[in-house]
């Protein structure tokens, strides 16, 4: 009986450890063998508009409360882009920032007109409590973005 | 047993069935109501801090432990990115440090879970998915049984005809009348 309680512990542990040690699938996972470099994607990013593609990088910024976007890094220095998911469907949590992680999802394009920019710094600067001069913003942009479907993030 | 003993059964068992569910339910939903104006998850405490400028551009990463040394972190950095030429953001154990290198401020980011509301909110928004999602329904279906049952335990005094009913339509009055406004 006691025998048979240690190794059931043993196995629980062991478990447990593991799964410590293996990186948190978020959505659907991974689907596709091979990351795409960042590099590539943003030096013709047109040409991969509403195609799936999966980025390896650091994940550097989350969304704070909802959990509903957050950054990788690219390949290159200053090289990052956002991934969105459906609120809800997917959550990330705001301890995967600085950890080595893989997203996949399809690219999307969006023209934001310079109102638009300045509503989203606001956003982004009302969720971090931090000051925003609208005046920083000089004129509208082209936004590529990942339309997240799913994520799989080391040491979570 | 007739139907309304068996009614009241279903009622009273399912009642004492759903009651931490439903405390659940109702908490996180307070909580997670009001996600404008606090973070229901999260705690994140903000220090401000000071070290020595640095050049923009390209940091050399050897830079970066002298820089934690300065911020009296003794522990390594996992990871280390630059969003721009003037800006280095380190991540050390949960912690985000965002350095602004020209002029050596520093907003240091250390990350807590709520104890008590992280959990409820994790299965309130149903972040587990999987067989809690089955939970969550069948518990949809316990609060929808425990509805019908509810209106259909009359008494004479209290029920449909009376106090019931009047409470019975307040309730469907008020969701209707937001509708009609806000839809």
């Amino acid at each position: 009986m006691n025998k048979a309680l240690i190794f059931l512990l043993m196995m629980t542990l062991s478990i447990l450890l593991s799964s410590q040690a293996l990186a948190k699938s978020f959505g659907a996972g991974l689907s596709l063998k091979q990351s795409t470099p960042l590099s590539t994607i943003l030096a013709n990013p047109d040409a991969y508009v509403d195609k799936k593609v999966q980025i390896d990088g650091i994940i550097i910024d989350v969304c704070e409360r909802r959990g509903c976007w957050l950054y990788i890094s690219g390949d290159k220095p200053f090289g990052k882009i956002r991934v969105k998911v459906i609120d809800g469907k997917i959550v990330f949590p705001l301890e995967a920032r600085g950890k080595q992680g893989k997203v996949e999802g399809v690219i999307e394009k969006f023209v934001l007109s310079k109102q638009q920019v300045i509503q989203r710094e606001k956003h982004y600067a009302d969720e971090r409590g931090e000051k925003f001069d609208p005046a920083t913003v000089k004129s509208g942009e082209t936004v590529y973005q990942l339309r997240g479907l799913g994520a799989e993030i080391a040491g979570l | 047993m007739n139907w309304r003993k068996w009614n009241y059964a279903i009622h009273r068992d399912l009642g004492f069935l759903c009651i931490g569910l439903t405390l659940i339910y109702a908490l996180s939903g307070i909580a997670v109501n009001h996600i404008a104006d606090w973070n229901p998850n999260y705690v994140i405490e903000r220090v401000e801090a000071q070290i020595d400028p640095l050049p923009s551009g390209v940091i050399n990463p050897i830079i970066i432990p002298q820089i934690l040394q300065q911020l009296g972190e003794l522990n390594g950095h996992e990871n280390a990115f630059q969003p721009d030429p003037d800006n280095l953001w380190i991540y050390v154990e949960k912690r985000m440090i965002r350095v602004h290198l020209p002029s050596g401020s520093v907003k240091h980011e250390r990350v807590k879970r709520r104890p008590f509301w992280y959990p409820l909110n994790f299965l309130h928004l149903n972040h587990p998915k999987k067989a809690w999602t089955w939970v969550a329904d069948v518990y949809a279906g316990a609060l929808f049984l425990l509805a019908i049952s509810g209106m259909l335990m009359i008494s004479k005094k209290t029920g449909l005809k009376t106090r019931g009913l009047v409470l019975t339509l307040a309730g469907i009055a008020l969701p209707l009348l937001f509708l009609m406004v806000y839809y």
